[in-house]
Parts: structure tokens; sequence; C-alpha cells
């Protein structure tokens, strides 16, 4: 498992309506929000990237010092942001795609408005065990 | 590392330009300013001040198209190590610049420039400019020499001139000086070193190398020479000739060096047509000859990175393109990347600003941002003021990407906003409505947002800036109070508090702080004020206006709540209104409002400030006034509010959004929810209208205002006292009435009001409106139905509720020709308070009825008929008792009938209870009953104490018909004249009705009043208590027996007869009877109907203790004449009389009863005996008299 890792959903309004920390380093706040200053700058790249490719898996798109960005963005433009310290393309993407089905379970909820915060705790459980298994 | 570098940089010539002596800021800007339009000098037009001393070397020079140029430094630069490296680096000439009016004495600024010359050792023109000289100054400094050249003061134009004429000597001067240079350089041989040379000695074998180097690192500075002189193609072959030596010599750094100056060249020579490709394949391998030069030994001293990072940025500067993003992408990441290996701070600090610049002109503005905070991260680093005013300047351009910014910088793009609102102010929502919704709340990063606020905050204060850090402040403790800690807000409050301590006072802030503020409500006007349409077409020109409805929901205002432009209010110039808000003081602290009042932005209204004081987590509504000073439309956006000592304005809408936002989920809390308010319909602001100054009633009820409290059935005056407060006068006015129990309002004077118009301001009117209290608590609405119009019934049960006058009242028409423009008028609803007690309680009625017998005298008892009864005489008679002791006139006993009611007093006051009867002549058409109809007859009054229960006695006389006939079973009593065919319509069905309606005429005559204490008085509504008190018996109240008997005496002496004289005293016996004596008598039978009566009579004796004393086996009474089976006909309306004698054997009192059998009785006899069978004989018996016979046994 990936020392540092923060996984962020970010709506296609660009709002982060999931984050979670997932790395196994002890959490510390500025590096928490480090993390998030990160993933919100690459947010300019992937909307570049997004239409430049049909995979929905952008891989590695963007780098601050250590920190990796990897993308996946789906139909719908919702944006699945990882930043991690680790390079495991294939783990990342089974992660991804793993993700991306929870995703679209929470988006069959008619009780969801799409584009706002999730805050269904057995997606977060989820989310997180992946991360476990993947990275 | 330097900013703002880019591949041209090369082929500047750097000027230091100093201040010299005191120049004032603003002046030296300009001065600077005019300094930079002349950053590039083209050769052709310096060709006059150019001499050529000796041959070129800059052969390939290109006179007609080429050019110097200039790169002015401000204040100059300190020798870099680097600049033997890069020849542009080096500070060619210096320009000092001198403001003669604030340093008169030339030869000191002479001294002064000198002086800081002294620190450009490598400038080759040392000019100084003296700006504004006076004449001394120009004769003077004609003598000081070339260095100071004097710009006489002229206008813009001529001095630009004069400057440029400068300049391009300047650039003369520095060419031949390039020149002269390059010759010297070529023949001699330079030593060029850079500190990444290896400062030990050289080995033999490094010497021979290092004069290999030498060459080539020479021509490198030839060819930057050549490119600073502006000669491409010079620069380009010295540059491939150092290209060679450096490659063989391995010289990596210099070569790289070389190649950047070559690219330069190409840019230089090839402007239009620049390969990019080739530009991009050269710099590359630049990049990568500069990280090949990296030599791990001094690499702690000095390290090549900084000219490998200045190449990257160089080239992430020519690529700069959208559609090249991905390359400068990749190229300013790698540059990030080599921050960390770079020593220097300040370094890092350049490198970090030119990725986040180079990002900005990519448009990528969220990397922009993110290295625009790391630049003030380091900033930040330096913990020195100024250092934290450019974070904070720094900072302040991330917030647009971070979604941060004030609302003073946002003020231009807020349209957004707009938009917004309107989809907001929708009360249903649609899918796609939700999804502009969620746009609203875009990029709602709040971690990001509060770190950066955070530091805002942070380097403001820092920085010394108040009104910053205090914008920042309330930002965050706006925005993010549920992620913020208690405690965390404690410190944001002080921090406001302590940036506005040092601002000055009345310091307005466009970012609002707390509390949150959103429209309550608009109060409409009090119903004292309503304002009504005026139709001044029509007489009732309230009529039609739509608020004047008593219905508080109409169906037809539901149907668009969120359509704002349907609401309008109307405020009238002068008059206070109120709007209600509702204040959210989220946050763990007291919160001080010091004031807050309506901003009003339309200019016509003064608004009223008031304070609050909000304890933590808690919400208040408070109501806000002011007075509309002129006519116009008036628009209320928010609130201004001076908090934590700043004025800031609080818009509505802002809240509104954000209230949207919370319910949607997308902002993290409702502050007023979270306050325990409750929701709130989103109120919208109506359109409010403010016109001219209308009349204004003020109304109280004279002698308090307080409830007026009645016991039932109360009839009291009360004064209404209308006065006009406003600044018109009242010209029209009606009063009307509404609500409830309407008809207890028994008159109000209107023609009091309508005399009093017009009312001018400040007049008063008093108009009396007389009340009759209701019946306290639920009424059976049968009971009241002899009352109330049916309609009313329900009402009166349902609610108990006092009615209100409606005042509908206006000033004067202004200009009738314009009917828009008719001022509109005004209602005023007075509702009466009236609060009904409980008054005297009625317990039950019942009638009593006695007969006490008549004694029989030689007058008959008072048998007259009641039209030519003088009634007036007994009223007028002093024993009021005595009334009640008459005889039935057509019984001709006394009959008295009394109705008893039984009344009980639960109040604590005391009732005094006078019953009147009201007399009327039903039957007669006799021209003088109109005189009876108002005779009334006073009974004394009984006396009701608190607590106790009395009993009322109601005499019921006066009531009898003259004449049993049919027409009193028929509804018309007035009309007996066709009675005969009426009676035989009578049908049995009818009964019920007739009898009502001659119960309800009897019972509408008694009139039973009550009063309690001086001013309390009322009637007693007991008319459904009569009725069924009077329902068994009535037809014996009302309504004669159909014959009528009388006994009296025959007098001896004069035998006539029927004299019907008018009995003074009939109560004592006159004519005495003795015993054993012949006592002659007769019997008078009178008929009361209309028809003849065929009869057969019988007369009974009895003595005192019932036994007939006639007959028997004793009789104690003889007799003479016929006594039994007297056959008899009476015609209708007569009396006939039947005569004969007794002879009384014993003295004592005797009773006669004369009865009577009626023959082929018709149906009204029947009627009146209650018989159904038509074979019953009609058995009329006559009451008892009295005869007391005196004498000795």
């Amino acid at each position: 498992m990936a020392t540092t890792a923060c996984f962020i959903i970010v709506s296609r309004n660009e709002i982060p309506i999931y984050e979670a920390e997932v790395g196994s380093a002890a959490k510390r706040e500025d590096a928490a929000q480090l993390h998030q200053f990160i993933l919100h700058a690459a947010l300019d790249i992937v909307q570049d990237l997004a239409w430049t490719t049909s995979a929905m898996f952008l891989k590695a798109i963007d780098r601050f010092n250590d920190l990796v960005v990897s993308v996946y963005v789906t139909a719908g433009h919702t944006r699945f942001m990882l930043l991690h310290d680790s390079r495991n393309d294939d783990g990342i993407k089974s992660f991804f795609q793993e993700v991306h089905e929870l995703y679209i379970k929470i988006l069959l909820n008619p009780l969801y408005l799409p584009g706002s915060r999730i805050t269904s705790s057995h997606f977060d459980t989820k989310v997180r065990a992946l991360a476990r298994k993947y990275l | 590392m330097e900013p703002d570098v880019s591949m041209e940089t090369s082929s500047m010539i750097r000027i230091a330009v100093l201040p010299i002596g005191t120049v004032p800021p603003t002046l030296l800007r300009d001065y600077h300013s005019m300094l930079l339009r002349h950053h590039t000098i083209p050769l052709s037009a310096i060709s006059s001040f150019y001499t050529e001393h000796q041959k070129s070397p800059f052969t390939n020079q290109p006179w007609d198209s080429g050019s110097l140029r200039f790169k002015f430094v401000l204040g100059g630069a300190p020798p870099s190590p680097w600049e033997d490296f890069q020849s542009n680096r080096k500070i060619l000439a210096v320009i000092g610049i001198c403001h003669c009016p604030s340093s008169p004495d030339l030869d000191s600024v002479i001294e002064q420039f000198n002086a800081a010359c002294k620190g450009y050792n490598s400038a080759l023109v040392k000019r100084c400019f003296a700006f504004s000289p006076c004449d001394s100054h120009l004769e003077e400094g004609g003598k000081k020499g070339d260095n100071l050249i004097m710009f006489p003061p002229a206008d813009q134009q001529t001095q630009e001139f004069h400057l440029q004429t400068m300049m391009q000597d300047i650039a003369a001067s520095l060419l031949m000086e390039f020149e002269k240079w390059v010759l010297r350089a070529e023949s001699a041989g330079t030593i060029l070193k850079t500190p990444l040379d290896s400062q030990a000695s050289l080995s033999s074998e490094e010497v021979i190398k290092a004069k290999k180097r030498r060459l080539a690192r020479a021509q490198k500075t030839i060819g930057d020479y050549c490119l600073l002189a502006g000669s491409p193609v010079d620069a380009n072959a010295h540059y491939s000739t150092a290209l060679e030596l450096a490659r063989l010599t391995a010289d990596y750094f210099w070569y790289a060096g070389a190649l950047e100056g070559s690219v330069c060249a190409l840019l230089i020579r090839a402007e239009d047509a620049v390969l990019e490709e080739e530009v991009k394949f050269r710099y590359n391998s630049v990049i990568l000859h500069y990280r090949k030069s990296f030599i791990p030994d001094n690499a702690q001293r000095v390290s090549p990175l900084s000219f490998e990072l200045e190449a990257t940025l160089k080239l992430a500067r020519f690529l700069c393109r959208r559609e090249l993003a991905k390359d400068v992408v990749e190229l300013l990441t790698s540059a990030a990347d080599g921050a960390k290996s770079l020593i220097d701070a300040s370094d890092r600090l350049i490198l970090y600003i030119e990725i986040a610049r180079l990002f900005g002109t990519l448009d990528y503005q969220r990397k922009a941002a993110f290295f625009s905070r790391q630049v003030a991260q380091l900033y930040l680093q330096q913990e020195n003021r100024s250092a934290a005013i450019c974070a904070m300047q720094v900072l302040a351009m991330t917030t647009k990407a971070y979604r941060v910014q004030g609302r003073a910088s946002i003020s231009k793009s807020s349209l957004s906003y707009e938009t917004g609102s309107s989809l907001v102010d929708g009360g249903k929502m649609h899918h796609q409505s939700v999804q502009s919704v969620v746009s609203l709340f875009e990029s709602q990063w709040s971690t990001l947002q509060m770190v950066v606020l955070r530091e805002i905050l942070l380097s403001a204060v820092r920085a010394g800036d108040p009104l910053a850090a205090w914008s920042a402040a309330a930002r965050l403790l706006r925005s993010y109070y549920p992620l913020i800690t208690p405690v965390g807000q404690n410190g944001l409050a002080s921090a406001l508090a302590n940036s506005a301590e040092r601002l000055p006072s009345g310091t307005r802030c466009a970012d609002s702080a707390l509390p949150f503020v959103r429209l309550y409500s608009f109060p409409l006007h009090p119903s004292q004020m309503d304002i009504v349409k005026r139709n001044p077409g029509r007489e009732d020109w309230w009529a039609g206006s739509a608020p004047s409805g008593p219905f508080i929901y109409t169906p037809f205002s539901k149907g668009e709540p969120n359509d704002s432009s349907k609401q309008e209010l109307i405020w009238v110039v002068g008059e206070p209104v109120q709007v209600l808000v509702e204040l959210a003081n989220p946050c763990g602290f007291d919160l001080r409002v010091d004031s807050i009042y309506l901003s009003v932005h339309s200019g016509n209204f003064d608004a009223f400030p008031i304070s609050v004081e909000l304890p933590p987590n808690s919400s208040k509504v408070i109501t806000l006034s002011g007075i509309p000073t002129s006519v116009g439309p008036v628009t209320i956006p928010g609130c201004t509010v001076h908090c934590f000592g700043v004025i800031t304005e609080h818009i509505f809408r802002d809240v509104d959004n954000l209230l949207l936002g919370a319910a949607q989920g997308l902002v993290l809390s409702d502050p007023f929810r979270c306050c325990g308010s409750a929701k709130l319909k989103n109120v919208s602001v109506p359109n409010i209208s403010v016109v001219p100054p209308l009349p204004l009633l003020v109304s109280n009820v004279v002698g308090g205002d307080g409830a007026i409290i009645l016991y039932e059935g109360e009839i009291r005056d009360v004064w209404i006292s209308l006065a006009n407060a406003g600044t018109v006068p009242v010209e029209q006015a009606h009063i009307s009435l509404s609500g409830k129990n309407q008809d207890s309002i028994i008159s109000i004077a209107s023609e009091t009001l309508k005399s009093a118009l017009p009312l001018k301001p400040g007049a008063e009117v008093i108009i009396p409106v007389t009340l009759k209290a209701w019946q306290h608590g639920p009424v059976d609405p049968e009971t009241v139905a002899g009352k109330i119009a049916s309609g009313s019934i329900g009402r009166h049960v349902k609610d108990v509720s006092s009615p209100s006058l409606l005042i509908h009242y206006a000033g004067p028409l202004a200009n009738s020709e314009d009917q828009s423009a008719v001022p509109p008028g005004r209602r005023l609803v007075l509702p009466l308070q009236i609060c009904v007690l409980q008054g005297l309680s009625f317990v039950k009625a019942r009638l009593l009825s006695m007969e006490i017998p008549a004694h029989v005298s030689e007058n008959l008892p008072r048998a007259v008929h009641v039209e030519t009864t003088s009634c007036k005489g007994l009223v007028g008679s002093g024993n009021r008792m005595d009334k009640l002791m008459k005889i039935d006139p057509f019984r001709g006993s006394w009959g008295l009938r009394f109705l008893e009611l039984e009344l009980s007093n639960p109040t604590d006051v005391v009732f005094e209870i006078s019953v009147t009867v009201k007399l009327e002549n039903s039957g007669n058409e006799d021209s003088h009953s109109a005189d009876h109809d108002a005779t009334e007859y006073g009974y004394p009054k009984t006396r009701i104490d608190r607590d106790y229960s009395a009993r009322v006695l109601i005499p019921l006389e006066h009531f009898k018909l003259p004449i049993l006939d049919g027409s009193f079973f028929v509804k018309d009593m007035q009309s007996n004249g066709t009675s005969g065919s009426r009676s035989s319509s009578f049908s049995e069905k009818n009964t019920k009705a007739e009898l009502n309606a001659s119960i309800r005429n009897l019972i509408s005559r008694i009139k039973v009043r009550w009063q309690s204490g001086r001013n309390s008085s009322g009637e007693l509504n007991i008319k459904d208590a009569v009725q069924a008190a009077l329902q068994s018996s009535v037809m014996d109240v009302l309504l004669p027996d159909p014959l009528t008997f009388g006994f009296r005496l025959v007098k001896k002496g004069s035998e006539q007869d029927a004299e019907l004289d008018l009995p003074n005293d009939s109560s004592g016996p006159k004519g005495s009877v003795l015993a054993h004596d012949m006592t002659p008598m007769e019997v008078l039978v009178r008929n009361n109907t209309k028809e003849m009566i065929k009869m057969s009579l019988s007369i009974t004796c009895r003595d005192v203790a019932g036994e007939n004393c006639i007959e028997g086996t004793k009789p104690t009474v003889l007799w003479s004449g016929v006594l039994n089976e007297i056959t008899m006909e009476v015609p209708p309306l007569q009396e006939s009389k039947h005569c004969f004698s007794l002879y009384f054997l014993v003295p004592g009192e005797y009773t006669l009863v004369a009865a009577a059998v009626i023959d082929d009785a018709n149906n009204i006899l029947r009627a009146r005996a209650r018989t159904d069978s038509p074979d019953e004989p009609i058995f009329c018996r006559g009451p008892p008299f009295h005869v007391r016979v005196s004498g000795t046994a």
C-alpha cells in the first residue's frame, strides 16, 4: 500500500464530492491540504487532456515533487483523482475501475442528486477497502 | 535565476536606471516609463551619432533593419557572478535620473552620480538625465561635461523627442564601445570564468585544455556582444565557432550557453519565419547540456541547475500557446521538480513565480494559483513585512481560482450571481434548474478555500493591512464557520476586532461578516393605515380594490408566489414603515451588531439604525424601520451592518442563495437552521413604490381603548374619536361594517363624520356608536331565529367575536385629468373590542293563573269592550297594585294570569329588572288605536343581588281579543271582515303556525329591561322562554270565551237594566243581600262571537262547602223562575238577560255559577273548546260569582 494517497471525486461542476486520505502514512493536516491543492491544480490539465483520448484512465497526468496525480474520467465527466507516491499503474487502474462501479451504484440511487456530495458511509468503506487492496 | 527571462533576453543591453538625489517616487515612475518607450532603438536611427573609428568587427550588421534592445533595471542590480558567461547579465550602461527642483545643487548631483556609477564596473556608458532644470541650472549645466544632460522644461512631446535623441546617442555610444570591446577581445583574448569552474589549481593537462576552452569561451562572448550590437549573423558565426570548440573541449556549460545564443540569433534574424521545431530541438539540447555540465564536486556551492531551469522556462515561454499546452505543462512540471534542488531560496521564489506566470498565460488558472500559493508560502517564510505584503498580493491573485474573492474584486463578474438568483426564486425545482443551482456553488473546495483565506489573513496581519485582514477573516468566518472550532471562531472574531481597531471608524468593506441577515417579512400596512386603490369614477371608490377583502387567504394570491412583480407594496412619504429581518449568529461567541439598518440604493428612504446583541448560536427577528422621503420606487437589496467595527452591506439574495444551497446539500450548513430558527419560505422583496402623502386617520375609543365590557343584551353608546394624523385633509369618508356580530351595532352616526369633512390635518371628530351586546356563549340557532336574519345564525353560533368598523377615506383628488395618478385612498379598520359577559341567566318561565270570584252586586263587573275602555284612566290611578286586581272584563271575575320568570344572577353585580308591556290593539280597526300602541305599562323594579335568583312576574293582561272569531286563527289579524268565509277554510294544520305567530306578537310587546349600576342597562332576551311557557295556554290568555256570563242584582227601585256604568270601585259589595228576602237577580250572557249562538243555560248556587243548595233534599236556597235548561239565543256581540229570584234561608257566602251547553256549535267554537268530534256538546262555564247574604238565620 502506498504511503501517501489521497483520493478525490470531483463532479463535473468541479466540486469535490468525495474525499478520502487513503495513504498509510500518518495523517497530517498540512499534508492533506497540500494534497488537495495539488489535485485542485491538476484539474486544469485534466480538463484539456480528457478530450484528447477515448480512454477513461488518463494515467499519471501531473506531479508535484514526489506526488503523482492519476486521473480517471467517467463518461459523465466525473473525475476520480488519485494522488499517490507509488508507481503501480495496473493497481491504480483496477482501483479506478472498481470505484467507478461503486460510483455508478451511487448514481442509481434516486435520492442522490448528481453532483452533490457523496455521504454514503458504505461507499466510503468500500473505497477504503479497494485502496487497501490495489494501492 | 532571473525573473522574466526569455530567449530574446540574450540580445538585450542591460541599463541600470538610478535615481540621483531625491526623486519623488511618482516622478521616478514617470521618468522610467518615459525611458521604457525607448527600449528598442533601430540601428538606422543611430547612424548619425555613430562614427566608425576603426573597421567594425560587426561586418554583417543590418543597419537598415536591425536594432539595439535595452532592458532598463530600475535601481540597478548587484553584479552577477555569471556575467562573464552571459554578457547580457552585465550592466552595460548607467542612466542617472535627477529631478532638479528637489536636488538643486548640480555639483552634488554629479558627485552622487559618479559615486553611484562606481558600483557598475561593467558600465560602458554613463549618463545623468536632469529633468526640469531652472535657467541657472541650464547655464551651469553646460559647463559640467557630457555626462550631465539637461532636459529643459517643455511640453511632453518635446521632452520625449529630446529623450529619444539622448537614447539614440547612448545606443550609438554603446555600439562603439561594443566594437572596441570585441576588437580588444579578439586580439588580446580574455580570461572568462564562471563560478562553476574549479577553483583549484590546474594541472598541466588541464592548462592546455583550459587554453582551448578559453578560445571557445571568447568566441561565445564575442557572439554575445554581436547579439547585443544587433548583428545576429555575426553572432551566429562566432557561436558556431564556439560550439565547435566547446564540443571539442567538452565544455558543456559553455556549449549550452553558445547554443542558447545561437537560438537567440536565429530568432532575431528570422523573426517571422521561426522554425519552431528547430528552436525546440536546439533548446532541448541546451537543457540537456546544462544538465550534463552538472559537476557533483561543487554541487553544494554552485550548480548549473538554475541555467537549466532558466532554459526550460525560456523554452516554455517560447512555446507558451494553447495548442502546445501539453509540451509546456511537461516543461513546467519538470522545472517545478527542479525547485527542491535549488540552493537559493530566492531562486526557488523566482522559479515558482515564473511557472505561475506561464501557467497563467496558458489559462491554467488553478495551476497558476497553486504555484502562486507556493510563492506566497516562500514569502511568508521570510518573516518580514515587505515579504508579507508580497505574499498578500500574490495570494490575492489566487483568490479567483480558489473562488474566495472578496466582493470588491468580483463586482464586475457578478453577472453569474444575477442569473442564479432568478432560478433561486423558483419554487419548483426542475432537474434542469437543480443543475444550475449546483453550478452556483461550483468549486466548493472548502479545505483549500479555508487555507487560502487563512494565509491571506496571516499575511495581511503581518503586512499591516487591517482592511485586507478584516476582509479575509470575515470571509473565513462567514463561509466556513461550521468547519471552524469555537476556539477558532473566537480567534477570528478577535482578529476582526483587532483589525477594526487599526481602521479609521466608518471604514466600509465589501465583504460582509456576521451576522447572517435574511428577509423575514414585509409587513403590509397595519389595518389602521391600509392603502386602497381609488376608483375615481365610482361613488364607492374603494370597491373592487383587492386588498380590502376580509380574506387572509385568497386563492388568487397563491398562483405565483415567487413572481415578485405581482407583489406591490405602497409606502407613503413621511410615514414610518417596518421590515422584519432575521439575524443569525451561528458562531460560538456573543455577537454585537453595533448598528443595522436597511440599505436602500434608491436614495428616497431614511433608515433608522438599531443595535442588536446576538448570543452564541442564536437567531433573532428584528424590526427595521425607516421613512420614505420622496416619491418613486424603493429597492431594498439588503441591510447595512456595522459590526466588528466595519460597515458592510449584507445582501438578502446572497443569503437566499446560501439557504438554497444548504437545502440542496451543496453548502456546508444553513446558518438559520443551526440556530434553531424555523425553515422559512423564501421571502422575495416586493416592488415597493412610494406615493405622496395621504391622510391618516387615527382612531381611539373615547374613554380608553380597552375592551368594552358588556353584559349580555346590554345597550351602550361608545364614542369613537377619529383624528387626522396625516398632512393631507380627509375629503371623503365612508363607514361600513365587517366581521361578526354586525347586528350588535345598532347605530353609527356616520352623518357626524360626513359633516366634519373635510377633516383638516390635526382635526378630530367624535362619532357615537350604539352597541348592543350579543348572547354570550353558544346559543341554539333556533332561538335566535326570531331576531336575526337566518343567514347570520351560523356565524353567531360558531364564534363570538367583535365586529369591525371599516372607514374608507381619501384625500383630495390631485389632478382629475390623469386617471392613473389618482392618489390612493385608505382604509381604517377599527375592530370594536367588545367583551360580552354573561349577565342574568334565565332559569325558567311558567304561566300562573288564578281566579278570584267576583261579588254579585247591582252593577255588573266592568264588562266593557276593549275599544271603549279608557286605559289611561287606569294607568293614571294612584294605586298601582289595583291595576293588577282587575276584573277580567270578559269573564267577570278576578282572573289573574302572570308570567313568572325565574332569573338567577351569576355575576358579581346587582341587576334591577323592570318590565314594560307595550299595549297594542291588534284586531281593532279603530282610528285611535295608534294612541294605544304607544302605551306602556310599567311595573315595579325587581332587584336581583349577586349570586341570587329572583322571580319576576309579568302580568298578562290587556291581551284579550274582544271577539272570538275565525280571524284569529287566520294569519291576518287585521282583517276580520271576511271572517265568515275564512273560518270555513280554517284547518287544523295551520293552527300551530298561527299560534306561534300570535305568541310572537304577544311576546314582542313584553320587554324585560335590566339595569346594573349607573350606566349598564340592557334588555333580557327571554322570548324563547316566554314562548315555551305560553305555548300550551296561549288561547286562554289571548282569546275570550265564546260566552261570558255575569250576575246582577236587580234593583228594586229602579228597574233599569243593562246600564253600563263605569264602576269606580268594584271591590266592595255595594248592594247587600239579606237572608229571608226574595232577591231578584238576572244573569247576563254575552256572545263574543260573530254568529248567533243557541244554547241551554243552567244556573247553580253553591254554599261555602260547595254543596248545591238549590237542589237536593234540603235546599237552603229557594228560587223562583227558571234555573235549568233555559233555552236562549244570543245574537252576535250582543247580550241576553234572564231574570230569576233567589231566597236565601241561611246567611253566608254563596257562589253562583252559570253554565251553558251550546247547540249546533260551529268550527270556531269547537276549536276554542278544543274538541274534535262534532257530536260532543260544547260546554261553557262561567266564572263563579260570590253572593254574601247577611242577616240572621
